[in-house]
């Protein structure tokens, strides 16, 4: 498993086995500790400044303030987009079941030095490599950051809402700029 | 008068071998235009994106003094959309904002006009679909199949007695439902003008206006190397997005779907630009560089149509 994290950090994991190894970063101790570790590790050799206290309390606290998105986006979406929350541009509009595990993964067992210390998020954009979809589409992206101010824009003219109306116009998708 | 409209049309098309859409069908459609345009009425309509699922409120007036409508979303951040004829104000309460979008041209506003009917019909098969019952009445159905794979297709689903569109579906080429809105809950009837007051005071909101202006983008460089079939340009305006500065915008429509290319320095973006493909129910977002510029193309079509259209966008330094 130490080998798969690895791998995964390094984007050159797909597909099942992604899913495989953040299956196990809920609670397979080796792995998460690997996980820390490899991190400490990259940011150490990076040279990358060590987060400040409180800054796992502080994201656990806005993922809180988030509005709920009922019907979460595609869970790889999801997890590109972590490095804008963390970035602490946050305009989640990411699923559940990813924030309950960014959360999880967040809070996970160990003392608060030992969180606070803990990588930040944003590798984990580089390690998630882009899923590849079944067949010829391109990469999966998460919606463009103002996704909804293009809508509005695109909207207007489209023949088609002369019909229903701009019920999607104001949808809730990307949660625009914030 | 039917068979004369039927005579127009296959005029309009120049092309007889273009089978013609049964009357019915073809006028059930047309009725469904009229009634979008000269109907008063309040109700409350869902829609479903992919696998999500939101409410609204509807309140429309049409009458003396043009029409005004206004959408509320029931679920979710609260969000209302005021629309006159041509303005569209969208409130966004939690972030005291509202975004105004004024058109500079009112006929660009999506409406019924003799060539969106020609290109409708050249690029989908109309025919009668299966009636049912929707919010209490008694609807008829017109199908729209598309007739290549570089769009979708429609079933929508209105009053036998006024026209009123009552639902619509999105389907792929598998027959898949990518997107659909249902009405709940509907009264056609007058509608007193003070329902369509926003809920919201604006005083200290911010006001973000979306001023458009007419542009042409082969002057600054740009170029689409190709067409793609079945779509005509609608509209080549530079407008602001957001809090950005000028973006230049160009449409696309095939008389039904509607794909935007969005094209704008890439040296704004904080962060560096992420190709790829990205989407919501039937909405597709494509987001590619191109000579420093991103370019994004928005549409409800297949993920092909709106990565095609967007690879076809060329720079070439103007002048000389």
């Amino acid at each position: 498993m130490k080998e798969k994290v690895s791998q995964l950090m390094d984007g050159e994991l797909a597909g099942e086995d992604v899913a495989c190894v953040f299956a196990a970063l809920k609670s397979d101790r080796e792995a998460i500790e690997a996980w820390r570790t490899y991190h400490l590790i990259s940011d150490s050799l990076r040279d990358t400044r060590l987060l400040s206290r409180g800054f796992t309390e502080r994201v656990a606290a806005r993922l809180a303030e988030e509005p709920t998105v009922l019907a979460p986006a595609r869970w790889t979406r999801a997890v590109r987009r972590l490095p804008r929350i963390a970035a602490g541009a946050v305009s989640v509009v990411a699923a559940v079941a990813f924030v309950g595990w960014a959360v999880t993964v967040l809070r996970e067992p160990g003392s608060a030095a030992q969180v606070a210390q803990s990588p930040k998020p944003a590798p984990m954009a580089t390690a998630v490599p882009p899923p590849q979809e079944a067949g010829k589409e391109p990469v999966r992206a998460a919606l463009p950051e103002g996704a909804r101010d293009y809508l509005l824009a695109h909207q207007g003219y489209a023949p088609r809402y002369a019909l229903q109306g701009y019920a999607r116009t104001v949808s809730d998708i990307a949660g625009g700029r914030r | 008068m039917r068979s004369a409209l039927g005579v127009c049309l296959a005029l309009a098309l120049g092309a007889p071998a273009l089978a013609q859409p049964p009357e019915d069908a073809f006028a059930l459609l047309r009725r469904i235009y009229q009634a979008t345009e000269k109907l008063s009425y309040t109700g409350t309509f869902v829609t479903q994106q992919g696998d999500r699922v939101e409410s609204s409120r509807i309140t429309r007036y049409a009458g003396p003094g043009g029409e005004v409508e206004r959408i509320e979303v029931l679920d979710g951040t609260p969000r209302e959309v005021v629309r006159t004829r041509d303005t569209i104000k969208c409130y966004l309460p939690e972030r005291r904002t509202v975004k105004v979008e004024k058109r500079v041209d009112p006929r660009a506003f999506p409406a019924l006009l003799p060539e969106t009917f020609a290109d409708l019909l050249r690029n989908y098969a109309v025919s009668r679909g299966e009636s049912a019952r929707i919010a209490g009445y008694d609807c008829e159905s017109v199908v729209l199949t598309p007739r290549d794979e570089l769009r979708y297709g429609y079933q929508l689903w209105a009053d036998t007695a006024s026209g009123m569109l009552l639902r619509a579906r999105t389907f792929n080429a598998k027959g898949e439902t990518v997107e659909q809105f249902t009405f709940t809950q509907l009264v056609i009837g007058p509608v007193p003008r003070e329902k369509l007051r926003p809920r919201h005071s604006v005083r200290d909101w911010r006001i973000e206006y979306a001023t458009v202006a007419p542009v042409r983008l082969e002057e600054q460089g740009w170029r689409f190397a190709a067409e793609l079939p079945g779509f005509r340009k609608i509209a080549e305006v530079a407008r602001r997005i957001g809090e950005s500065a000028a973006v230049n915008q160009v449409v696309y429509s095939d008389g039904m779907a509607a794909l935007s290319v969005f094209i704008e320095p890439a040296s704004r973006r904080a962060e560096r630009v992420r190709p790829g493909l990205a989407s919501v129910g039937a909405v597709h977002i494509y987001t590619r560089e191109v000579a420093d510029h991103v370019v994004t193309v928005v549409g409800e079509a297949p993920a092909a149509s709106v990565q095609r259209l967007g690879n076809t966008v060329e720079y070439h330094r103007p002048g000389r």
